[in-house]
């Protein structure tokens, strides 16, 4: 049922603390299930596919094309990104050959309860967000995934909120399975690279190094970060790499010996690439 | 009836008479004695008390009276140094001798008392001092006594009386152990037995309590040897606390035995540990190569994967980098071997008959040594080896090198080529990705190896004979310290008797620690048993076993007292009787057989050490669990009709989701099939 934004904006006023539905995660942090219908319904975010737009606030910016995999089509996507754009919640521009992209404002984020600093999506950025994206996509479609309903912590939300500075690598994102969920692997946190370019085999193994020895969350004391005999944080790192870029993983991963085991390398899905 | 000299009859009441006479003189100087000296009488009472309740040997009361001797010292420079006339000059009247006594505060104010000195203080030349303050100390122990001041006397008779106290009780309970040793002692012939075994139990007790005692057994003692628990018992070895052996003889060969459950696991990671943190500790002062363990676990199964679990965590508490475990999380390259010694290994990999069966055999090796000495190098890989197994291959490759003996060789032999082939296919398929990867054993400090000898017997026995031949291969460059580790090896010693193992090894300076469940479980025949056993020159572990003879004799043996007592009439047993020396075997063989979980015997050298083990623990809570591996699955990479995959170009061990649970279902869902 489509409710127009007056309406919607009339309900939310009528509950203003209605709570959003919680799960807390192995790792200690607050998960948000995009599948609970009142998911979005908090006071000021008045829109339809509320689940779409604070995707896109997560993703720094997401192709239209993309936003039509989450809202169910391109005709109700270009319908949000309209209403979007009337409520002043989010900007749309041709950044780069393909689909327009879109990103949230201020407004928008405010709306979403965001506190990410507002920005257009760098360019140079704008092929790693759409791969990043395509795999969370990717990834939110399979069966395992809607059955245990884990929580996609992008790297946007790690950045913001511990300040991390620009020198310390961060994954591309991490997923947080409950430890109630129905798979073999619940309770475990992967972290999720994105593979794009090729790096050096060297920088490539220390960063997977880095992310499987690392036992404090990101943004911890620093004497938290990797403390031998503490679980690791990251159960395994899943590498999503393009044909140029998977040589280089499989050798680095080569590399760390028995540790390479917790090191999952596959392609990245159809349409990642710019 | 006993006669006395001149021949007359003594009667048995005045006889009795004499006799309680002669014990009662006795007993009344020895009181007489004890009570002159009693600070000493009580400080050697305790002491035995305390070397009885604790088990302790005598020898650990004689250290600790050595311990005092500081304080004694300190005390005789202090009698020595003390200015007497000072004291004489302000204290006492002219005329009048100077007497030591004691610290009277009373007779010090008193118009011409003598000086105030402190017990065993008096004058004289030096060396009268030093030689005369035991006595004058226990005089003015017994003069503050006598005025009621106890601890004042205490404390003055202290520095002599402790230590001599100490020693005392140490021969007092030395003599005591000599005498339920030699069967001299206790009321009846069994008081020894019975004195034996409850010493024993509070020696275990002894040994139990400094094993919970936190930090009181660390795994290297202070110079360097390895600590492998608190000592029970020793016999003709150095009785200390801890029982630690030094790395040496961990770099020679040992033999472990001990049935399922007694702590056979938990002394053998004691040992790697140790052998690990005392290797890496030459090599970081730059005495010795950086140390490599190889661990043959020949069982195979889960319980091998649980034990080997625990063997990384305690490795990497050691200071071990990394420890491999093969195959299911590490692989070697069997193509890693020199061209020669590859065809020796691979030819032993195939079984072969006899008889008419050698002539395969020769063809055998003509053709394998035609694929590996091919001119473009020796194969990289399985499915390189198997793809060079084609006649017109090798025909044109010799050709193009003018090789035509390698050309008439290959065509000669070319309708046998598909046999070879087939088995080689065969065994590989059976072997599986685990000598087919890139690593080698330089890749990590210590190496597990699980062979699946109960499961799979031939194929454990051909993975056994490739691994010692990539061992050796490895040792011969004399880059690492290596420590061979087989555990139940005779299960998968068909092909390569473990004496063999044991004499190669030694020509390469490899330490191998055989262990078994039992002697039996050594070799497959006695005279290789009793070969491994009497090389172990680094000692033989026996745990609890039911067959420890063939130990026992290897041990040696000893002389003992052997007392004989005279039964007197219905009373019960006189003093008197006969002794006489004998041989007993070193080790005692009940003991061994009653040994409790965690106990062993240590054989070394003709003696015996009995220790309590002090189990080792993985600091880290939680590491992943090795995964089980499938044989009958097959390995990655493989494809069991023999389709060779790609050839590598640069060397990847065979890397599984070892450890975490298979996510496939969800991956290949969102993103296709595994990258390898």
């Amino acid at each position: 049922m489509a409710l127009s934004a007056r309406t919607k904006v009339t309900e939310s006023e009528s509950r203003p603390s209605l709570p959003k539905p919680t799960a807390i995660t192995r790792n200690g942090h607050k998960m948000t299930n995009r599948n609970n219908p009142g998911f979005g319904h908090g006071p000021g975010l008045a829109v339809r596919n509320a689940d779409a737009l604070v995707f896109a606030a997560d993703m720094y910016g997401i192709q239209l094309d993309q936003l039509a995999i989450l809202t169910g089509g391109e005709r109700s996507a270009r319908a949000a990104v309209s209403r979007w754009r009337s409520l002043g919640y989010a900007e749309t521009a041709r950044l780069s050959p393909g689909p327009p992209w879109l990103w949230v404002t201020r407004a928008g984020l405010a709306a979403c309860g965001l506190a990410y600093p507002p920005a257009q999506p760098a360019l140079s950025r704008l092929a790693h967000m759409r791969a990043v994206t395509a795999a969370r996509l990717a990834l939110e479609a399979t069966a395992a995934y809607r059955q245990a309903a884990p929580f996609w912590r992008c790297e946007r939300r790690i950045r913001s909120r511990h300040g991390i500075g620009k020198t310390a690598h961060l994954p591309d994102a991490e997923v947080h399975w409950p430890d109630e969920a129905p798979v073999a692997w619940a309770g475990e946190c992967w972290a999720v690279e994105a593979e794009l370019t090729r790096k050096t085999v060297a920088r490539t193994a220390a960063i997977m190094r880095e992310i499987l020895s690392r036992t404090g969350d990101y943004g911890c004391p620093a004497a938290d970060a990797a403390v031998p005999g503490r679980p690791p944080r990251h159960a395994r790192a899943l590498y999503l790499c393009s044909s140029g870029a998977l040589s280089t993983v499989l050798r680095a991963r080569a590399q760390l010996g028995p540790l390479g085991a917790r090191i999952e390398v596959r392609d990245l899905p159809p349409g990642a690439l710019l | 009836m006993r006669r006395g000299p001149a021949g007359y009859a003594v009667h048995p009441v005045r006889r009795a008479i004499a006799r309680g006479l002669w014990w009662l003189a006795r007993a009344a100087l020895v009181v007489a004695v004890a009570a002159a000296v009693a600070p000493v009488t009580l400080a050697a009472a305790v002491s035995a008390a305390f070397g009885w309740w604790r088990g302790w040997p005598p020898r650990r009361l004689y250290a600790a009276a050595a311990w005092c001797l500081p304080m004694v010292t300190v005390w005789l420079a202090a009698v020595a140094g003390w200015p007497v006339r000072a004291a004489s000059r302000f204290a006492a009247p002219p005329g009048q001798s100077l007497r030591p006594r004691g610290l009277v505060a009373s007779q010090a104010r008193l118009p011409g008392a003598s000086p105030v000195l402190p017990p065993g203080v008096g004058p004289g030349p030096v060396w009268f001092r030093v030689a005369a303050a035991p006595y004058r100390a226990w005089l003015a122990m017994w003069h503050l006594a006598w005025h009621g001041h106890l601890l004042a006397a205490a404390i003055a008779a202290a520095p002599p009386a402790v230590p001599l106290g100490i020693g005392a009780g140490g021969l007092a309970w030395a003599y005591r152990i000599f005498r339920m040793q030699t069967g001299a002692g206790g009321l009846t012939p069994a008081a020894p037995a019975a004195f034996d075994e409850r010493l024993w139990r509070r020696q275990v007790r002894t040994a139990k309590a400094l094993l919970a005692a936190p930090g009181a057994l660390p795994l290297l003692s202070p110079n360097g040897h390895v600590v492998t628990g608190a000592t029970i018992r020793s016999v003709r070895h150095r009785a200390g606390r801890s029982a630690a052996i030094p790395y040496t003889r961990l770099r020679s060969h040992q033999v472990v035995i001990g049935s399922t459950g007694t702590g056979k696991t938990t002394l053998l990671l004691r040992l790697w540990a140790g052998f690990m943190a005392a290797g890496l500790r030459r090599y970081a002062d730059g005495t010795a190569p950086r140390p490599l363990l190889v661990v043959l676990d020949c069982k195979g199964g889960a319980s091998s994967r649980k034990v080997a679990d625990r063997a990384r965590r305690v490795l990497r508490d050691a200071g071990a980098r990394s420890t491999a475990i093969w195959p299911d999380e590490a692989s070697l390259s069997l193509w890693a071997l020199p061209p020669d010694r590859l065809v020796t290994t691979l030819l032993d990999l195939i079984e072969h008959g006899t008889g008419g069966a050698a002539y395969y055999t020769d063809v055998m090796e003509a053709l394998v040594s035609l694929a590996v000495f091919a001119p473009c190098g020796p194969p990289a890989s399985a499915a390189d080896f198997l793809a060079r197994l084609d006649a017109d291959w090798l025909s044109a490759t010799y050709a193009a090198a003018g090789d035509f003996a390698g050309v008439a060789t290959a065509r000669s032999g070319k309708r046998a080529f598909e046999d070879v082939s087939l088995r080689f296919r065969a065994l590989w398929r059976r072997l599986g990705a685990g000598l087919d990867g890139g690593g080698s054993f330089a890749d990590a400090d210590a190496w597990y190896c699980i062979l699946e000898g109960t499961a799979e017997a031939a194929v454990a026995e051909a993975q056994a004979r490739a691994l010692t031949d990539l061992l050796a291969s490895y040792a011969t460059g004399g880059h690492r310290e290596i420590l061979l580790a087989v555990d139940e090896f005779s299960s998968v010693s068909r092909r390569l008797p473990i004496w063999q193992l044991y004499e190669r090894a030694r020509a390469l300076g490899l330490a191998v620690q055989v262990s078994a469940q039992s002697w039996e479980g050594l070799a497959a025949s006695d005279d290789e048993r009793y070969r491994i056993a009497a090389t172990a020159e680094g000692g033989i572990w026996l745990l609890r076993t039911p067959r420890p003879g063939p130990v026992a004799e290897l041990a040696g043996t000893r002389s003992y007292v052997d007392t004989s007592r005279r039964l007197d009439g219905a009373g019960g047993w006189d003093g008197s009787g006969s002794s006489r020396t004998r041989l007993v075997p070193v080790l005692d063989a009940d003991i061994v057989r009653q040994l409790d979980v965690g106990q062993v015997a240590y054989v070394y050298r003709g003696g015996v050490t009995y220790v309590q083990v002090k189990r080792l623990t993985g600091r880290q809570a939680a590491l992943a669990q090795a995964a089980v591996r499938d044989p009958a699955a097959g390995a990655p990479g493989w494809a069991p009709d023999g389709d060779a995959p790609a050839a590598r170009t640069w060397p990847l061990p065979a890397v599984r989701a070892a450890g975490v649970p298979d996510a496939s279902e969800v991956l290949d869902e969102a993103f296709g099939a595994r990258r390898d």
